[in-house]
C-alpha cells in the first residue's frame, strides 16, 4: 500500500492534517515563550525576591543591608510621626526598638497610616532614608469596620503608641 | 429529520451538569451579594478587602485544579489501563486552573495597588505565583505538541507530576522568605484564624462557589476533549479506509 504523504484535499481526514500541524507550531511557540518567561521570573526571583527587604535594625549591620547602597527597608510607622508639608511626607519607622527617619517626596496614598508596617525603597543620606517608593505591608488580620470595632481599633492604636 | 440531526454535534450537557451550572450561577449571585453588600469594610483596607472574596478562592481552587491534574496524571501513568480519560481530565483541570490562576494574579494586582500602593513587585509570593502560572501554560503547550494520544498523555503526565511540586513553595513562600504579601490568614499552622465571622463565612462560601464552577467547567471541557480525540481517531480511520479502497481499485 502506498503510504506516502498526500496533498490536502476537501475530505474531512485530509483537511484536519494542516490544522493539527498549525496547532503543533502554535504550541511550540507558546512553550518557547513560557520557557523564556519562566527564565525571566526565576532571574527576578534570585535578584529581587529573596530577602525582599531589610528590617530597620539591620540597616548598616547585616550583609546586603549596607547603608551606602539602595535598600528596601521594613518597619512600623510610629504613632504621631507623620508630617506632610510642601508635597513631602516625613515619618519615623521602627523595628526592634530601632527608629529610622524617612523622607518621601509625595503622598504615599493607599492605606498608609500610623502603626502600620511599610516597606520604603530608597537610600540613606546623612542619617535620613530618602525614599522614592512606599509600600504598605498590611497584616493578615481582617477586622470588620463598625462602631464597636472602631473603638477597638483606636484602643489598638493607643497600644501601638505605648509600645513605640 | 435524520440529516439535520446528524450534522449537529451532540451537546456536552447532561441533567447533572445543567444542575451544577445552575448551582454555580446561583452561588455566584449570593457571593456577589455577600462580598459587595452584606460584609463590612475592613478597618485598615476599607472596601478593597472585597477583592479577597474572589482573589483567595480562585487561588485555592487553582491549587486544587493543579493537584487534581497531578492525581489524574498519576492515575494515567500507573493505572492498569493507562486511561486516556484521566489524561483528558488532567488537561481540562489544568486549563481551568490556569484561568483561575490568571484571575488570582489580576485581582491580586488590583488589590496590591489599593493596599500596598503598587500593582506588582518581585516579592517571593508574587514571583512564585507567576512562575506557577507560567509553568502550567507550558504544561498546556506540551499537551499540544503532537504525536499520538498516548504519547501526549505520557509526556504531559510527567510534566504535571513535577509542576505540582511548586504549590507548597508558593504557599510557604511568605514563611520561608521575607515577603510584601501578608502571611496566611486561614490556612495557618497554628489553626488560629484572624478574620471576622461573616468575612470568613463569605470567603469559605466563595471557595465552595468557585469549586462548583471548576467542576462544571472541567466536566464540559473533558467531554469536548473526548470528542476532539474521537474526531482525530475517526479521521485516521477514514484516511486508512480511503487508502485501502484505492489499493483495491488499482
Amino acid at each position: 500500500m502506498d503510504l506516502s504523504p498526500r496533498q490536502p484535499t476537501v475530505g474531512p481526514a485530509e483537511s484536519s492534517r494542516p490544522k493539527s500541524s498549525r496547532r503543533r507550531w502554535i504550541s511550540m511557540g507558546i512553550l518557547a515563550a513560557a520557557i523564556v518567561a519562566g527564565g525571566v521570573v526565576v532571574t527576578q526571583f534570585l535578584s529581587s525576591a529573596i530577602d525582599y527587604y531589610c528590617n530597620v535594625d539591620e540597616v548598616g549591620v547585616r550583609d546586603g543591608c549596607e547603608s551606602d547602597r539602595r535598600l528596601r527597608v521594613q518597619g512600623t510607622v510610629e504613632q504621631g510621626s507623620i508630617k506632610q508639608a510642601a508635597g513631602t511626607t516625613t515619618f519615623e519607622m521602627s523595628f526592634n526598638a530601632v527608629t529610622l527617619d524617612v523622607r518621601y517626596d509625595g503622598d504615599p496614598g493607599g492605606v498608609f497610616q500610623e502603626c502600620i508596617p511599610v516597606v520604603a525603597h530608597g537610600r540613606m543620606v546623612s542619617g535620613v532614608f530618602l525614599s522614592d517608593r512606599i509600600e504598605v505591608k498590611h497584616s493578615n488580620t481582617y477586622v470588620a469596620k463598625n462602631k464597636n470595632r472602631l473603638d477597638e481599633a483606636e484602643e489598638a492604636a493607643d497600644a501601638c503608641s505605648r509600645v513605640g | 429529520m435524520p440529516s439535520a440531526t446528524a450534522s449537529v454535534p451532540p451537546p456536552t450537557r447532561t441533567a447533572a451538569t445543567r444542575n451544577l451550572g445552575l448551582l454555580a450561577i446561583a452561588g455566584s449571585v449570593v457571593l456577589a451579594l455577600l462580598g459587595l453588600i452584606f460584609t463590612a469594610e475592613d478597618v485598615d483596607q476599607g472596601s478593597s478587602v472585597r477583592i479577597m472574596y474572589v482573589h483567595v478562592p480562585t487561588a485555592w481552587v487553582a491549587y486544587l485544579a493543579f493537584v487534581f491534574t497531578a492525581v489524574c496524571s498519576a492515575g494515567h501513568l500507573w493505572g492498569k489501563k493507562h486511561s486516556l480519560n484521566l489524561d483528558r481530565l488532567a488537561g481540562a483541570s489544568a486549563e481551568v486552573g490556569v484561568i483561575f490562576m490568571g484571575v488570582t494574579l489580576v485581582t491580586g494586582s488590583l488589590w496590591g495597588r489599593l493596599s500596598w500602593g503598587t500593582y506588582w513587585q518581585w516579592d517571593p509570593r508574587l514571583t512564585t505565583t507567576a512562575f506557577l502560572f507560567v509553568t502550567y501554560i507550558g504544561y498546556l503547550a506540551v499537551r499540544g505538541l503532537g504525536g499520538t494520544q498516548r504519547q501526549r498523555a505520557k509526556r504531559s503526565a510527567i510534566v504535571a507530576l513535577f509542576a505540582v511540586l511548586e504549590i507548597p513553595l508558593v504557599h510557604f513562600s511568605v514563611v520561608i522568605w521575607r515577603s510584601l504579601h501578608q502571611q496566611a490568614t486561614v490556612l495557618r499552622p497554628n489553626g488560629d484564624v484572624t478574620m471576622d465571622g461573616l468575612m470568613l463565612f463569605s470567603l469559605i462560601f466563595g471557595v465552595a462557589v468557585f469549586t462548583t464552577i471548576f467542576a462544571w467547567l472541567v466536566l464540559h471541557r473533558n467531554r469536548v476533549l473526548a470528542m476532539e480525540d474521537a474526531m482525530e481517531l475517526r479521521g485516521i480511520d477514514t484516511a486508512l479506509a480511503a487508502r485501502r479502497s484505492e489499493e483495491v481499485s488499482s
